[in-house]
């Protein structure tokens, strides 16, 4: 028992402390992921067992809706194209730099769940796909959190729930800066310190602000829900509600560092994102 | 039973532990997932009771290691807690043996709760009473899981 306690203790401080230690839990990951595959199994079968009995009429009318969704989104990107190409000219008037347009690859979640103390997800895609300790992680309509922890085929999220985390954001509409703190499973965000005089309105979008080097600039984070200034304190009590469906999305997007824009780089600007390592769609998966 | 060799089959032990840590982390839907049952620890509880020379304290060390990195908590929480149930069990694992089954019960819900007091007590959250949760689940599956154990372990004669 002696033994166990000191071997314990031992690897928690370490753990805790010392930065290449991850390279030891990327290891014990890797060797564990045979029995998160197993654990996905069950899961997998069911999503499959209900593709195989999806009608063609179903899918047929699925295919319609999205082949519109499809139009609708290339036609707003030409203009956010234009818009884009139209603000970088700016920029550079002004002699500010600009990050480029991220690239982006896609991931999926393992039907795995984890500890549920905290708020974390396991990706699918690893070291073997570039996959980075701080790597942003965004679905469909915001970010959802970054990658903790990585090993040779799986990678593990913290989401934006977390208690732990934290992402420095702006105000849309505004700009003004501030941070938002995760507070737990199915509870809004927080954001903290902001005095009672802050113009912070129910309805405001929130947006990342880039500070802090990890996430870009400008992505959705969440929604102001509730804005309080109680009495006797402080700062503000600013309630948000997450932009992103952490609780159901499946596909998220790695986002991959963005090469800073020189002034003279009028060519890459129209490039589409690069989507690396694509997946095939699922055909089924809920309606 | 054809078994051959008496006294041995230990890798049905592996296996059990094995199945246990897929249940531990195959997913539950949300409004279920503070109630997961403490399958991992249960089955470590009644190897440890049943046969305490096979399953020890390093045994329960190694699987909870394992656990940490399959939950994503800090290294040595889960292996600190289920070494601390494993050494308890051992300790009284006579007495155990003789109790009825729903006195049991009982001894799993205190040995759940210490488990789930060390997991609280490393976790930055902030306490909800739904964290005990999973001692009452254990309490209540308990029966189901000893039967289920002491039938596997007669049928392969594991000792």
């Amino acid at each position: 028992m002696f033994f166990a306690v000191v071997a314990s203790l031992t690897l928690y401080i370490m753990d805790d402390r010392l930065d290449y230690f991850g390279q030891v839990r990327s290891v014990l990951s890797s060797v564990v992921y045979p029995v998160q595959v197993t654990a996905t199994l069950p899961a997998d079968f069911a999503t499959w067992l209900s593709t195989f009995f999806q009608d063609r009429e179903q899918l047929q009318e699925r295919i319609t809706v999205l082949e519109a969704s499809q139009q609708l989104m290339s036609v707003r990107l030409q203009r956010l194209q234009a818009l884009e190409r139209e603000n970088l000219r700016l920029r550079e008037l002004l002699g500010s730099s600009f990050r480029l347009q991220e690239r982006i690859q896609v991931a999926e979640l393992l039907a795995v769940d984890s500890d549920p103390f905290s708020q974390q997800v396991i990706l699918d895609k690893g070291q073997r796909f570039g996959v980075y300790v701080g790597q942003p992680v965004l679905d469909a309509h915001g970010v959802m959190g970054q990658v903790s922890e990585v090993s040779l085929f799986s990678s593990r999220v913290v989401l934006l729930t977390d208690p732990n985390h934290s992402i420095p954001v702006q105000i849309n509409r505004n700009g003004l800066r501030g941070v938002v703190f995760g507070r737990g499973p199915s509870e809004q965000l927080k954001m903290d310190y902001m005095p009672h005089n802050a113009d912070v309105r129910v309805g405001d979008l929130v947006v990342t602000s880039g500070l802090g080097g990890v996430f870009p600039t400008g992505y959705p984070v969440g929604v102001v829900r509730e804005v309080r200034f109680p009495a006797g304190k402080p700062f503000a009590e600013i309630a948000i509600s997450p932009a992103a469906n952490l609780g159901t999305s499946r596909e998220v997007m790695l986002v991959l560092p963005g090469e800073r824009i020189e002034f003279d780089l009028p060519e890459p600007l129209v490039e589409l994102p690069e989507f690396l390592g694509i997946e095939e769609i699922e055909a089924g998966g809920a309606q | 039973m054809a078994t051959t060799a008496p006294g041995r089959n230990v890798s049905v032990i592996w296996f059990s532990l094995l199945l246990a840590l897929i249940l531990m982390i195959i997913p539950l839907p949300e409004t279920l997932r503070f109630a997961r049952p403490e399958w991992l620890g249960m089955f470590l509880i009644y190897w440890a009771m049943a046969l305490p020379q096979r399953v020890s304290i390093g045994v329960a060390w190694f699987v909870g290691i394992l656990m940490d990195a399959l939950s994503g908590t800090t290294l040595g929480v889960h292996a600190f807690a289920y070494a601390l149930v494993v050494f308890l069990v051992a300790r009284f694992h006579l007495q155990l043996r003789q109790y009825p089954l729903w006195q049991q019960a009982l001894t799993i819900l205190s040995l759940v709760l210490i488990v789930q007091l060390i997991l609280l007590l490393a976790s930055s959250m902030t306490h909800q009473w739904k964290v005990w949760m999973p001692a009452v689940t254990s309490t209540v599956v308990w029966p189901l899981v000893y039967a289920l154990l002491r039938k596997t372990r007669r049928a392969f004669q594991v000792s």
